[in-house]
């Protein structure tokens, strides 16, 4: 794969060929002969899949997002399937960085929404702009006379009312949010809806017509499709588990700690300021810090946060106090930071042993 | 190829994943999209439409590697080894297999133009075999695997016979007709064929006992399960505590599935006036938007009162398991244990991040004293009485035998008059009740409800209960 490609406009290209041409793909055939399977897998091995899925992995990391090759399968399937991708992994491993570099590399406007308890449609999904509503009802009132002009009686009245176009509820008053905003976007966007265990199931419940048909139903106005279907991710932290029927219209991707050879990489991206000695030091101390029995393990922004504070200090090597004093960039608790006191100076000759 | 997947979505359930039929569709998809090429992307790609959760993706991951095993490719070194043991046994036979392998010649061919036809008629397996072309057999026996429809096999019984059916559909018959017609003229390639289908015969097995092993996976220990969950608690065996623990978890996640939903319910027709108001102060007032008064539904605060004394140890363990599962619906649980004295055990539990080296630590610190119900209420009057109000579920398990003590009915009279609902869980059948030193004819009068409690069902059942009545 060629790497000197101006950004955006090839991988698009890789990213969006037309179904049809995976319809014509496979499909059915059950290969109960050797020739046949051999015809299949002639078949079946023309497909891009490969070198689209390479293409995405370079396009994230010149953006500085490193991923392995299974976050770029599913990307790839995400965009290829019209499905939604429901992200899931403890905190900081990069969900929502996920999202964003999708939207950069596909050059997609990237449409956030936050959940927490208590969101609803009036928040997630569309608004009436009450104010111009109540305008237009004094506007109206003030022509109607013009227009009741030469009615004789109330039915007639009536039916002329009814002649009338039904202007108050329609799009004009109506204010999008996030959810429909992603809908209308010309071109389609990337909706991150971000951290979805903390809504409440009602949002999930209303959530699902979105998810599987990219539409939604305004009850004045009947249902509305998505122009663009656009790229949909789901995060959770897993704090509750998210329902059977919102899984099952999703891809579902568990994103893990990373491995070492991963997260020094990731380092190199994101903090190219740092040594390599002392990045395969850090790296392997993380490490060695998430074998043990916390509360909250670091994930890799905080990886990324005490290599920073590291090129901060100055440091050229690891040693047992400057890990001390800078502890608490990894742990986010002081039950964490005192278990593993005792345990500092093991973990980072273990580490520098590993690092070399 | 949707064959395939079909037999490996069902390999998949038999492991415990839940695959419904729209996540089968969107594999079918996703192997269109990708091909069969790599196989690293294949298994990404389904395992992100088949398997939904960590567990499940763990599961998957097993299933996958077993089931897309590519056993020809194991075969051929193993079958080349073979013919090299046999030329070096005997030399001369370097020279027949020459002359054989000049012999099916046409044979070959005709394999070749065959398959498209089905199985493979009896010349085509002893073509097959005198070639030893792996691959080739390898089809044939997915073929005759499939014919005789192998992927419906559940019992470890069965093997024998499948073995057999699918040895006929390869054409044993022929092959043994064609070992004796030789057995005259050739009695050197007849004992070669004779060995290659003793060797073919192995296959067979073991491929059938791979299916075995892939389609009931999980089989016997959901029976297991099963069988456990009813089980007087009692009666079970050290051997299957393991089997019990993930049991408990699962059930417990079950409850709060069912329980953690609703969290609120609302008031249709109270309309809450402040917030009301407050929600109307952007529209000048007019009330657009209208709030109704809603009422938070409370999850119980238990105290489980629970005897470890030997006789109901067993089920306390459970017990106590279940809820400190229960965490997420139930935040406030205190636990006290006792046989002679009482002592709370929740910040024990607590700390302990494994619970059954708690319940261990329990059973050492409280258990194997004489039973005194009447001086385990004296303390827990003592210890907890204050603190149990008109949002307190106390559950007390024990069998109630007391030793002819006092059991102290008039400090459970104090409980229940406290509490807002008392419930004894018994682990003896109800027949047992009030015989010898059972004081549960003066208990009871005390408790809200007084049930037998002996196996997981039952435990799951109370519980379950005690959660729908708190909603």
């Amino acid at each position: 794969m060629a790497c000197v490609l101006p950004l955006s406009a090839p991988l698009s290209l890789v990213l969006r060929s037309p179904q049809q041409e995976t319809k014509k793909k496979g499909g059915g055939a059950i290969f109960a002969s050797r020739a046949e399977l051999n015809k299949m897998d002639s078949r079946v091995n023309n497909t891009d899949a490969p070198e689209a899925i390479g293409a995405i992995q370079q396009g994230f990391e010149r953006s500085g997002y490193i991923c392995n090759s299974q976050i770029a399968t599913s990307i790839f399937l995400a965009e290829r399937l019209q499905k939604p991708l429901l992200v899931e992994g403890p905190p900081g491993v990069g969900k929502t960085e996920l999202a964003k570099a999708t939207a950069e590399l596909l050059g997609k406007p990237l449409i956030r929404l936050q959940c927490y308890e208590g969101l609803d449609e009036a928040k997630a999904l569309y608004e009436w702009k009450y104010g111009k509503q109540l305008l237009y009802t004094q506007v109206l009132k003030e022509k109607l006379g013009d227009l009741m002009a030469g009615a004789k009686g109330l039915k007639e009245s009536i039916t002329r009312l009814h002649e009338f176009d039904d202007t108050f509820f329609n799009e004009e008053f109506l204010e999008p949010r996030p959810l429909l905003k992603a809908l209308w976007q010309p071109g389609g966007a990337v909706l991150l809806i971000d951290e979805l265990d903390k809504s409440d199931d009602e949002f999930e419940a209303f959530l699902l017509e979105l998810l599987s048909d990219y539409q939604i139903s305004i009850p004045e106005l009947g249902t509305i499709k998505a122009r663009t279907t656009p790229i949909v991710f789901l995060t959770s932290n897993n704090t509750r588990e998210i329902g059977d029927a919102l899984k099952r219209r999703c891809l579902h991707l568990y994103i893990p700690f990373p491995d070492t050879a991963l997260e020094q990489r990731i380092i190199r991206a994101r903090v190219p300021e740092v040594e390599e000695r002392l990045r395969n030091q850090l790296v392997a101390f993380v490490q060695g810090l998430r074998g043990l029995d916390l509360k909250k393990l670091p994930a890799v922004s905080e990886t990324i946060d005490w290599a920073r504070t590291l090129v901060l200090l100055h440091a050229r090597e690891l040693d047992a106090d400057l890990v001390r004093s800078t502890l608490n960039v990894l742990l986010k608790f002081q039950d964490d930071i005192e278990n593993v006191d005792s345990e500092i100076n093991a973990l980072t000759t273990k580490a520098l042993q590993v690092a070399q | 190829m949707t064959e395939v997947l079909g037999d490996f979505i069902r390999a998949l359930r038999a492991a415990d994943i839940r695959v419904s039929t729209s996540e089968s569709i969107d594999a079918g998809n996703v192997v269109d999209l990708v091909g069969l090429g790599e196989r690293e992307i294949l298994r990404h790609a389904l395992s992100q439409v088949l398997a939904k959760s960590e567990d499940e993706k763990q599961a998957f991951r097993e299933t996958f590697d077993r089931f897309f095993a590519f056993d020809q490719f194991k075969a051929k070194p193993e079958s080349a080894e073979a013919e090299r043991d046999g030329s070096e046994r005997e030399p001369p036979s370097g020279e027949s297999q020459n002359g054989s392998g000049g012999m099916p010649g046409p044979g070959g061919g005709g394999t070749e133009g065959q398959p498209s036809g089905g199985a493979p008629a009896p010349e085509d397996l002893i073509a097959m075999l005198e070639s030893g072309d792996q691959a080739a057999l390898q089809m044939a026996l997915a073929e005759a695997a499939r014919q005789a429809q192998l992927n419906r096999i559940r019992l470890f019984t069965q093997r024998g016979m499948y073995t057999r059916r699918m040895m006929e559909i390869m054409g044993l018959d022929g092959l043994n007709e064609e070992i004796e017609r030789r057995e005259r003229a050739d009695p050197a390639g007849a004992q070669r064929l004779a060995d290659a289908r003793d060797a073919l015969r192995e296959q067979v097995r073991d491929y059938v006992e791979k299916q075995l092993e892939i389609f009931t996976a999980n089989a016997g220990r959901q029976l297991r399960e099963e069988v456990l969950s009813q089980v007087r608690l009692g009666n079970i065996d050290r051997s299957d505590m393991k089997i019990m623990r993930t049991l408990v978890a699962k059930m417990a996640k079950r409850l709060v599935a069912l329980h953690s939903r609703r969290k609120k319910v609302e008031k249709r027709g109270q309309l809450d006036m402040r917030r009301t108001i407050r929600a109307n102060v952007e529209f000048d007032g007019l009330f657009f938007h209208t709030v109704w008064k809603q009422q938070k539904i409370d999850r119980p605060k238990v105290m489980a009162i629970c005897d470890v004394s030997g006789s109901v140890a067993q089920v306390a363990r459970f017990l106590l398991m279940f809820l400190y599962s229960l965490q997420e619906v139930l935040p406030r649980v205190r636990s006290f244990a006792f046989s002679g004295q009482l002592g709370e055990t929740t910040e024990l539990f607590e700390r302990e991040r494994k619970i059954d080296e708690a319940l261990t630590k329990v059973l050492r610190d409280f258990g194997g004293g004489s039973t005194d119900y009447g001086q385990a209420f004296v303390d827990f009057e003592r210890l907890a009485l204050d603190d149990v109000d008109h949002r307190t579920t106390v559950l007390i398990l024990g069998d109630a035998r007391s030793n002819y003590g006092n059991p102290r009915g008039d400090i459970l009279k104090k409980i229940h008059a406290r509490a807002r609902r008392v419930i004894w869980l018994n682990p003896e059948p109800k027949s047992l009740w009030n015989s010898g030193d059972s004081e549960m004819k003066r208990l009871a009068p005390y408790c809200d409800t007084a049930k037998t409690c002996a196996s997981l069902k039952d435990l799951e059942r109370v519980i379950s209960e005690l959660l729908r009545h708190a909603a």
